[in-house]
């Protein structure tokens, strides 16, 4: 969107904090004023998505209007000047933080729990809100009997952002959740308030990544919350099929914990299916095996060392292609495999057959 | 039922404008409540992703999810009925499943009782009965009225009635002698201004939507009349509805609009019966249809009963209520008049001035000017209510002194009583008292006392009242009806709500006080619509006019 935006006509220039700065036709308030440089805080906000309004974190000082205005929602017009900083507005921001502290059993909630999870706690510690102001009712109830494997359903820390929500809706297409209630009483739904499994959810776990306050947590990362190694991301592609999502892969010590989606991946901008976002427990997996196997005389098969095997495999392979030539290999790489060894594969059977029977079980 | 009837039902509907209401309301009405099987053939039906469909309808309060649940009673606690025992009444009812719901609009009468499609009226139990809604007075001043000036006709309400006393003539002279842009500079000319709260000039919005590229245009009538302490649009529509519908027909020639919708609140079941039936006698008579009275023009409106939202007569929040979507308000600008129902140009207007526009075109510009004092435009109905002798509507000469209307008007306070405050725009604009009552009926008066007219609304609370309380039910109020879709508003009510009940955790006063004030301040600023911005008026006027009070309550 932004580079796009970018090489578009400019549309007319706007005063932001004092400087001129040009914009582009459609560009909102907050588009301009974070390209300039300015640092507005958002809650509701996801780049990726509609702008809804909810938060008002963002509100700026427009010259002209009585009320400061929502930057997200409202387009630049030639000739505004605007301030995204003073002192009424950190003041609105601080007392807007504090009121959704109020809400919620915590703030301070673990980086595991999702890709946004951390950005309520930011804010909190940066505008110095006070937790203990506005004491009153939680919001939202949570839904911890939910059980499926993957996604935890704090909503005791859900401050009614509908991230979650517009994210099913406009990225993956599911229509899983929404929004029951009103007021101080909403409450995110499925269907006749289900559980996920009997819903349209697909476990694609953007949700869960979109949640500013890790109300929507990832119960597989989150297994790995006692282990007090440094958690560490590592950008990669996701190896189970051919859109080439990017993600991160999140370690502690020498252990994967769990995958998030790159917001800023070409192909997906956050978006991962069921099997990117929380199948990769077979990499650790305790069945997994740890040497080459050999099928004996017996029938059973028995551990065996690297060459063993490997001549075991050669040999049979010579066989075949001497018996019936070169097209009767047929080599399919696993999805489940590194990229280095699928790599390697189709090099063996390119350069070792001369032919190009490779294919990859994750061709999506 | 089967699934084929469901299915059959759906069909009804599908191919309607706005049929996602009217569908619902049919189940409802069929089923008595609105089973998970309902919600399945609708959602099929109507192409609505279930979990959207089931979020929306729970946002209505008048929804029933529960068998039974659509008759079972629901007693008026609003504001002015809790004056008169409402929460008495409705502990009497609860044994029979009978439930609270907010101000329903019959503030000049004994408790309204909601069972189905009934409304009821009575102080207890044993007393409730059914009727029409009250009748105007006859204008205490003597003052020339223009909304009200032939609703006391007798039989106005038929359109045999209506064209015997003059109506429809406006819309005759109209389509006969004036073009769509002449019909646009009177209605200008007259200084009509919207009578639903917002003030915005008539004349204006209507240009601005026959100027807007996009076709179908759409007329909007705004009657979900929700506003608590407002039933001056009930009057109308229950005694004089082909005003509004002629209202609406010159809307449409001006602005070139070819469907309108009525949208009205589910409280008011009656007046539903007796609107449809005025559309159906004015399509029959050639008012209303493909060719209206020869003229090749075409238009058409539509009922729709919306289902318990205060929010809803947002006019973003409503358009997306008929529309289908989850009722929250929308991010302006855009406006309505480029990107209305279905992002076409509308005019979301009024009852009040829709009805205010026929009698405009047959007297002209200047007479409706010339109806208001000194230098204001125009009349204002005042829904009068609470401790006052003489509650109703009352049209007054916008400019008209508040004193004068409250005491000889409408006979002042109560038997040995004064009157200690009055609200302003029902509840949202807070309280005047003392010497700020001394306002004149107009913006200009009442916004230089920090508060607005609005709608009209006037509740009056003598010295018998513990203010604290009545600022925490209006409180409770805007808790109950904020939408949810904004932080200040969805947590700054119910906060605020919380401080009026109790102490809400506060250690002094003045924690208190700062509490309240910093949470107003910001919902003031920075709520996404009218509702939030609103709301902390209840608490500013309350510490203004009544801190001994304030104190007193926390002081318990
Ligand atoms: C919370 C809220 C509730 C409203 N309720 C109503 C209503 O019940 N009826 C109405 O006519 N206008 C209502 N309005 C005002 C409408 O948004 C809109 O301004 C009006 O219908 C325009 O018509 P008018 O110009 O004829 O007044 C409400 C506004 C807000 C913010
Ligand atoms: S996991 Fe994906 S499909 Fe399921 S609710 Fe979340 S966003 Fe929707
Ligand atoms: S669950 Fe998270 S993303 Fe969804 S509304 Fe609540 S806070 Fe926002
Ligand atoms: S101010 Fe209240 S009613 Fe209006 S959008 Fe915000 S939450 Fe909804
Ligand atoms: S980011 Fe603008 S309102 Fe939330």
């Amino acid at each position: 969107m932004h580079d796009q935006l970018r090489d578009m006509v400019v549309a007319g220039t706007v005063t932001i904090d004092g400087d001129a700065v040009e914009f582009h036709d459609g560009e909102t308030i907050f588009q301009v004023a974070r390209r300039h440089g300015a640092k507005i805080p958002t809650l509701c906000y996801d780049d990726r998505l509609e702008a809804f309004g909810g938060c008002r974190m963002c509100v700026v000082e427009l010259e002209g209007s009585r009320n400061p205005v929502a930057s997200c929602t409202t387009r630049a017009e030639p000739g505004m000047v605007v301030r995204t900083r003073n002192e009424a507005l950190d003041a609105h921001r601080k007392t807007l933080l504090e009121m959704v502290v109020s809400e919620n059993r915590e703030v301070d909630v673990d980086p595991l729990r999702g890709y946004a999870s951390q950005e309520l706690k930011t804010l909190v510690e940066e505008y110095d809100a006070q937790a203990g102001r506005f004491k009153g009712a939680q919001s939202g109830t949570s839904n911890t009997d939910d059980d499926n494997p993957f996604i935890l359903r704090d909503y005791d820390l859900c401050i009614s952002c509908y991230r979650c929500v517009r994210v099913c809706a406009e990225q993956e297409g599911d229509h899983a959740i929404n929004i029951m209630n009103r007021g101080f009483e909403t409450q995110i739904t499925t269907e006749f308030n289900g559980r996920l499994k009997e819903s349209a959810c697909t476990f694609c776990g953007q949700c869960v990544q979109t949640c500013p306050t890790g109300a929507l947590g990832d119960r597989k990362a989150m297994r790995a919350e006692e282990d007090k190694a440094e958690l560490k991301k590592t950008r990669t592609i996701c190896p189970y099929c051919g859109v080439g999502c990017s993600v991160d892969l999140l370690t502690k010590g020498d252990r994967l914990v769990g995958v998030q989606p790159a917001m800023d991946g070409p192909a997906n901008k956050g978006a991962l299916c069921v099997k990117g976002q929380f199948a990769f427990d077979f990499v650790q997996h305790e069945e997994r095996l740890k040497t080459p196997l050999l099928r004996g005389e017996d029938g059973n098969l028995h551990a065996a060392s690297w060459d063993e095997a490997l001549d075991r495999a050669a040999g049979g392979f010579s066989k075949a292609l001497e018996k019936h030539g070169r097209y009767s290999l047929y080599g399919v790489a696993s999805g489940r495999a590194p990229h280095e060894a699928a790599y390697t594969m189709q090099k063996f059977v390119r350069a070792g057959t001369g032919t190009n029977y490779i294919d990859n079980c994750s061709r999506a | 039922m089967t699934i084929t009837a469901n299915q059959d039902l759906v069909a009804t509907w599908r191919d309607e404008p706005a049929p996602l209401l009217p569908v619902l309301h049919a189940f409802h009405d069929r089923d008595g409540y609105l089973s998970d099987d309902a919600l399945r053939a609708v959602s099929e039906g109507l192409r609505i992703p279930l979990a959207e469909l089931f979020g929306t309808v729970t946002f209505y309060h008048h929804f029933a999810r529960t068998p039974g649940g659509r008759d079972a009673a629901r007693v008026c606690t609003g504001n002015v009925c809790r004056l008169r025992g409402a929460c008495e009444l409705l502990e009497s009812m609860q044994s029979d499943g009978a439930t609270a719901m907010p101000c329903a609009g019959r503030c000049d009468e004994p408790i309204p009782v909601l069972r189905g499609d009934q409304v009821w009226v009575g102080a207890t139990v044993d007393v409730l009965e059914r009727r029409v809604s009250p009748l105007p007075v006859a204008n205490p001043g003597g003052l020339e009225e223009c909304v009200f000036a032939a609703i006391r006709e007798p039989d106005r309400a038929s359109l045999e009635g209506y064209r015997r006393t003059g109506g429809y003539e406006g819309l005759l002279r109209v389509m006969g002698e004036m073009t769509p842009e002449q019909t646009l500079k009177l209605v200008g000319d007259s200084g009509l201004a919207g009578r639903g709260g917002a003030g915005f000039p008539t004349g204006a919005k209507w240009s601005a939507v026959a100027e807007a590229e996009g076709h179908p245009k759409t007329i909007v009538c705004n009657a979900d009349e929700g506003e608590p302490g407002c039933f001056k649009d009930r009057a109308i529509m229950d005694h004089d509805p082909h005003a509004l519908l002629e209202g609406m027909i010159i809307a449409a020639y001006a602005c070139g609009a070819q469907q309108g919708f009525v949208y009205l609140r589910y409280e008011y079941p009656e007046t539903f019966e007796r609107l449809e039936q005025a559309i159906v006698e004015a399509r029959a008579a050639g008012f209303l249809g493909e060719d209206i009275l020869r003229s090749g023009i075409a238009f058409d409106i539509y009922l729709r009963r919306g289902a318990g939202a205060y929010i809803c007569g947002e006019e973003g929040s409503l358009l997306n209520s008929l529309e289908g979507k989850h009722p929250f308000p929308r991010n302006r600008p855009p406006y309505p008049v480029t990107h209305g129902y279905d992002q076409k140009p509308t005019a979301v207007n009024n009852v009040e001035t829709l009805a205010s526009v026929g009698p405009i075109v047959c007297n002209g510009a200047d007479w409706y000017r010339g109806l208001g004092c000194e230098d204001h435009a125009g009349t204002k109905l005042i829904c009068l209510s609470g401790d006052v002798q003489r509650p109703g509507n009352y049209e007054v000469p916008i400019g008209f002194p508040l004193k004068t209307l409250l005491h000889d008007w409408a006979g002042g306070a109560l038997q040995g009583r004064t009157i200690q405050a009055v609200t302003m725009a029902g509840l949202s604009g807070g309280f005047l008292a003392g010497e700020d009552m001394d306002v004149t009926l107009d913006e200009p008066s009442v916004r230089s006392k920090g508060s607005f007219l609005g709608a009209g609304g006037i509740i009056v609370f003598d010295d018998s009242r513990n203010m604290v309380e009545v600022a925490a039910d209006a409180m409770a109020f805007f808790a109950h009806e904020s939408c949810g879709k904004c932080f200040p508003c969805r947590i700054g009510t119910h906060r605020i709500a919380e401080r009026l009940r109790g102490n809400g955790g506060c250690e002094s006063l003045a924690d208190w006080r700062a509490e309240v004030e910093d949470m107003g301040r910001t919902m003031r600023a920075t709520s996404a619509c009218g509702l939030g911005m609103a709301a902390p008026l209840v608490t500013d006027s309350l510490l203004k006019y009544f801190p001994d009070q304030v104190e007193k309550h926390f002081g318990s």
